[in-house]
C-alpha cells in the first residue's frame, strides 16, 4: 500500500465511545461515491477490532490503518 | 311468546353453559399445549413466598392503588360485588350453611350489591369515553360493559321489585325449582312463568347466556390467567 | 403483499407465540393503567404512547389470524391484517417502546409489553424494515466471532494503547500483565465493551483485588437482541459462551452494559459457568476486603439511577446502593423504589440508533430528567452503557447541571491501597 492515498472526504470520531464510530462510519462511506476513498480518525482502540469486522460486513476495503499518538486513522474505500 | 321464553330458559341456557366451559377448557388446553417460554420473566426485587404475593397482586393488585385509586376503588368494588352475585346465586341452588354463617336473607345483600354493580360498570363505562382509554378501546369492551350492565340491571331489577317493594310473586322459592329442575336435566319453566314478572328473569337469563358464550373468547379469560401471569412476574 | 413474504410473517408470529404470550395477548382488558407508567406517555401524553396501543398493534394481527374471536367476528376486536401497512405501523410501535418493563409493574396482570414488542420487531426483520443500524452492528459483531485470529492481533494492538491508563490507576507487581487475555482457568472472564472506558477502570479493579481474571475478545453489548433477533442473538451470545468453554473460566462477569446482562444472565438457559455483573463482582471485592476505597468529601452529593435491564429485570439492586454506600455520604435515592425507577429513555436500541433517535429520545425522558433534577444531586452514577450515554444527552438538553458517572469508574477513581 503505498502512502500516498488521497482521502476524498474526512470524518472526525474522535471521543466517541463505542459503538458510534462504526455508526457514524456507516453513515460516512454514503456520502463518498463508490471508488472514493473515506478518511475515519477515532479515538477509541475498540475501533481497530470493530473497523475491519464493519468493513468486512459491509462489503468495503479499509485500505490502511495509522497510528499518530492516541488517533487512530482509517482508510476507507467504498466498494459499493 | 312462550317457545321464545322456553328456547331462552332451557336450551340457550345449556348451550351457554356448554360453550363457556369447553371453551374456556381449551383456552387452558391451547396455553398449555404451545411452547414454553423457559426463561425467567419476572420483576425485581423478589419476594418470598412469591406464590403469596402472586395472590396478592392479582386479586388486589396493588400497583393499580398507587397508581390509580379511584379506578382501583371501583374494580375492587366490582370484584367484590361479582363474588358476592356469585355466593347469591349458589344460594338460589339450596340451602349452604357455610354461606349462612352470617345470617341473611337470600339474595344476598338487599339488592346492593346490584346497584354497587350497576354503579362501578357505570364508572367503568363513561371511563373508555375519556382520552387515552377512548383510543385503544375496541368494541368488545363496549360489547361486553354492556352485557354486564344489561344482565345486571334486569338481575338487580327482580331482587329490588321483591326487597324494596315488597313484590312477593317472584322469588327466591320459584327461581329454585327451576334452577334444579335445569341441574338436574328435566327442564321446567313452569314455577317462573305466569307471573308478571317473568319477563325480567328471560332478559336476566338472555343477556347472561351472551355473556357466558362470549367470556372463553374474550378478555374475561383475564379471571383464569391472572394468577398464572402474576406467577410468572413474581418468579413463582 | 407478496404471499411468501406474508406466509413468513406469520410464521414468525406463531414461532414466537409460547403458552405465556398467549396468556399476554388474551389477557389484557385495556385497563389503561399502563398508560402513565410509560415514560414516554407520562412525557408526552399521546395516546400513541402507550405500553397498550403498542401491545395492540400485535394483538389486533394475532387476533386476525390466531384467535376465534378474529376469525368469526373480527370487527369486535378490530382485527386487523398483515398488509404492506403493517412494517409502518410497527416501527412507531416497536421502536417508540424502549423495554423497561415499567408497565409490567403496573399491570394487574403482569404484561410484559417487552415480550410482545419482541413479536413486533421480528416481523419488521422479516420485512426487512428495522432499523438498519442495529443489523449492521449485530453484523459486526458476528463476523467479530467468525474470524477471531484477525480479531485478536487488532484488539491486542488496542489494548496496548490502554496498559498504561490501568497501570496508572493501580500500580502493578513487577512481571504482571495488566490486562490479561486468553488466560485458562481463570477464575472471571470479563467481558468488556468495545472502547477504553469500559475496560481501563475494571482492569484496575480487578488488578487491585488480586483477581485471576482474563478479559474477552468479544463486546460484551449484544446488538441482536436490540434488533430482536433470535438467531443473531444467540451468535452473538455463543462467541462469549464458547470463549469462556474454552478457556474453562469459572465466572463470567458482565461489564456495565444492561442487555449485554440481561441476555446473559437470564435469557439464555444454563451455562457451564456463574454469571454476574461487574457491579456485583465489586460489591463482592468491597465485603471480603479485597479492595479498599476512599470516600468521597462528604458535601458530594450522589444519586444513583437503576438501569432497568440490570435492577427491575436483573435483580442487581442492592449491590450497587452497597458500594455507593461506601464512597459516598450523601446518597440520594432517585425515585420511591428501584421497581418504579423511570426508564432513561435510551433503551431497546434507541440509543445505539444516535442522532436518528435524539429528539424522540429528549422529548419522551421529560419524566426522567425531572426525577433527576429531584434529587437535587451533584453525580450521577449508573452502570450501563445506555443508560450512561443518554443521561448525558439529556443532562445537555434539559440542563440539569449533574456530572454523569460510570459505578466502576466511582470505584476504581476511589481505590487505595
Amino acid at each position: 500500500m503505498s502512502d500516498s492515498i488521497k482521502e476524498d472526504k474526512t470524518i472526525d470520531l474522535k471521543g466517541l465511545p463505542c459503538p458510534m464510530p462504526v455508526v457514524k462510519v456507516n453513515k460516512g462511506i454514503k456520502q463518498v461515491d463508490v471508488g472514493q476513498v473515506l478518511k475515519a480518525i477515532a479515538s477509541d482502540p475498540g475501533a481497530l477490532t470493530d473497523f475491519p469486522a464493519w468493513a468486512k460486513t459491509s462489503g468495503n476495503e479499509i485500505l490502511k490503518t495509522d497510528q499518530e499518538g492516541d488517533d487512530i486513522i482509517f482508510y476507507i474505500k467504498r466498494l459499493k | 311468546m312462550d317457545s321464545v321464553y322456553y328456547f331462552i330458559l332451557v336450551p340457550m341456557v345449556y348451550v351457554a353453559f356448554f360453550i363457556f366451559i369447553a371453551g374456556n377448557i381449551l383456552q387452558i388446553v391451547k396455553v398449555i399445549q404451545r411452547k414454553r417460554f423457559a426463561p425467567p420473566l419476572k420483576i425485581y426485587p423478589e419476594q418470598k413466598p412469591s406464590f403469596l404475593w402472586a395472590i396478592y397482586d392479582a386479586f388486589l393488585f396493588p400497583m393499580v392503588r398507587r397508581s390509580n385509586p379511584i379506578l382501583w376503588f371501583f374494580l375492587i368494588g366490582f370484584h367484590v360485588c361479582v363474588f358476592l352475585l356469585f355466593l347469591g346465586h349458589l344460594e338460589l341452588i339450596g340451602d349452604f350453611s357455610v354461606l349462612q354463617i352470617i345470617g341473611h336473607e337470600i339474595f344476598i345483600g338487599r339488592g346492593f350489591v346490584g346497584l354497587g354493580i350497576l354503579i362501578a360498570l357505570l364508572f367503568f363505562l363513561f371511563r373508555r369515553f375519556a382520552s387515552p382509554v377512548r383510543q385503544f378501546s375496541v368494541p368488545e369492551d363496549y360489547l361486553i360493559l354492556m352485557l354486564l350492565l344489561l344482565t345486571a340491571i334486569f338481575g338487580s331489577q327482580m331482587d329490588w321489585a321483591r326487597t324494596w317493594y315488597g313484590y312477593g310473586e317472584l322469588t327466591v322459592y320459584e327461581y329454585r325449582p327451576y334452577i334444579l329442575s335445569l341441574i338436574s336435566l328435566s327442564p321446567d319453566i313452569g314455577p317462573v312463568m305466569d307471573v308478571g314478572h317473568s319477563f325480567m328473569l328471560v332478559l336476566h337469563v338472555f343477556f347472561a347466556n351472551l355473556l357466558l358464550m362470549f367470556f372463553p373468547f374474550s378478555k374475561l379469560v383475564h379471571s383464569i390467567f391472572a394468577v398464572p401471569l402474576n406467577m410468572i412476574r413474581r418468579g413463582k | 403483499m407478496d404471499p411468501k413474504l406474508h406466509q413468513e410473517m406469520l410464521k414468525a408470529i406463531s414461532d414466537k407465540l409460547t403458552g405465556v404470550m398467549q396468556m399476554y395477548l388474551d389477557t389484557c382488558s385495556r385497563c389503561g393503567i399502563c398508560a402513565s407508567a410509560c415514560h414516554v406517555y407520562a412525557s408526552v401524553p399521546e395516546f400513541e404512547n402507550t405500553p397498550v396501543y403498542r401491545a395492540e398493534s400485535i394483538r389486533k394481527i394475532y387476533k386476525k389470524y390466531f384467535k376465534l374471536q378474529g376469525k368469526l367476528l373480527p370487527m369486535i376486536g378490530e382485527a386487523v391484517d398483515i398488509d404492506d401497512n403493517t412494517a409502518d405501523m410497527l416501527k412507531k410501535t416497536a421502536y417508540s417502546c424502549t423495554g423497561c418493563r415499567r408497565c409490567m409493574v403496573y399491570c394487574p396482570f403482569g404484561i410484559d409489553t417487552q415480550q410482545i414488542m419482541s413479536i413486533a420487531k421480528l416481523l419488521l426483520i422479516k420485512a426487512e424494515s428495522e432499523p438498519e443500524i442495529l443489523s449492521m452492528l449485530a453484523d459486526v459483531s458476528i463476523s467479530k466471532g467468525d474470524s477471531l485470529d484477525s480479531v485478536k492481533e487488532n484488539f491486542l494492538k488496542g489494548l496496548k494503547k490502554i496498559e498504561a491508563d490501568v497501570v496508572e490507576k493501580w500500580k502493578l507487581e513487577a512481571g504482571k500483565v495488566a490486562i490479561p487475555t486468553e488466560v485458562e482457568n481463570a477464575d472471571i472472564l470479563y467481558v468488556a465493551l468495545a472502547g477504553a472506558h469500559s475496560i481501563v477502570p475494571a482492569a484496575a479493579i480487578f488488578n487491585a483485588a488480586g483477581e485471576n481474571w482474563t478479559l474477552s475478545f468479544f463486546e460484551a453489548v449484544n446488538f441482536g437482541a436490540f434488533v430482536g433477533d433470535p438467531s443473531k442473538t444467540k451468535l452473538i451470545l455463543d462467541r462469549i459462551i464458547n470463549e469462556a468453554i474454552r478457556l474453562k473460566v469459572k465466572e463470567v462477569c458482565i461489564c456495565e452494559c444492561g442487555t449485554a446482562y440481561r441476555v446473559m444472565a437470564q435469557l439464555s438457559g444454563d451455562k457451564p459457568f456463574k454469571v454476574s455483573s461487574i457491579t456485583q463482582v465489586h460489591a463482592r471485592y468491597i465485603r471480603e476486603g479485597r479492595i479498599k476505597l476512599k470516600p468521597l468529601p462528604a458535601d458530594v452529593s450522589v444519586t444513583y439511577h437503576d438501569p432497568c435491564q440490570i435492577a427491575r429485570n436483573g435483580g442487581v439492586i442492592d449491590e450497587p446502593r452497597y458500594i455507593i454506600g461506601q464512597i459516598a455520604k450523601d446518597y440520594r435515592e432517585m425515585s420511591p423504589d428501584p421497581k418504579t425507577n423511570w426508564c432513561c429513555g435510551g433503551g431497546g436500541g434507541l440509543v445505539a440508533l444516535g442522532d436518528e433517535t435524539i429528539d424522540f429520545r429528549m422529548k419522551s425522558s421529560k419524566v426522567k430528567a425531572d426525577q433527576v433534577k429531584k434529587s437535587r444531586a451533584k453525580i450521577l452514577i449508573t452502570a450501563c452503557e445506555n443508560c450512561h450515554t443518554q443521561l448525558d444527552n439529556l443532562n445537555e438538553h434539559y440542563k440539569l447541571g449533574v456530572e454523569v458517572k460510570f459505578l466502576s469508574s466511582m470505584v476504581a477513581d476511589a481505590l487505595i491501597k
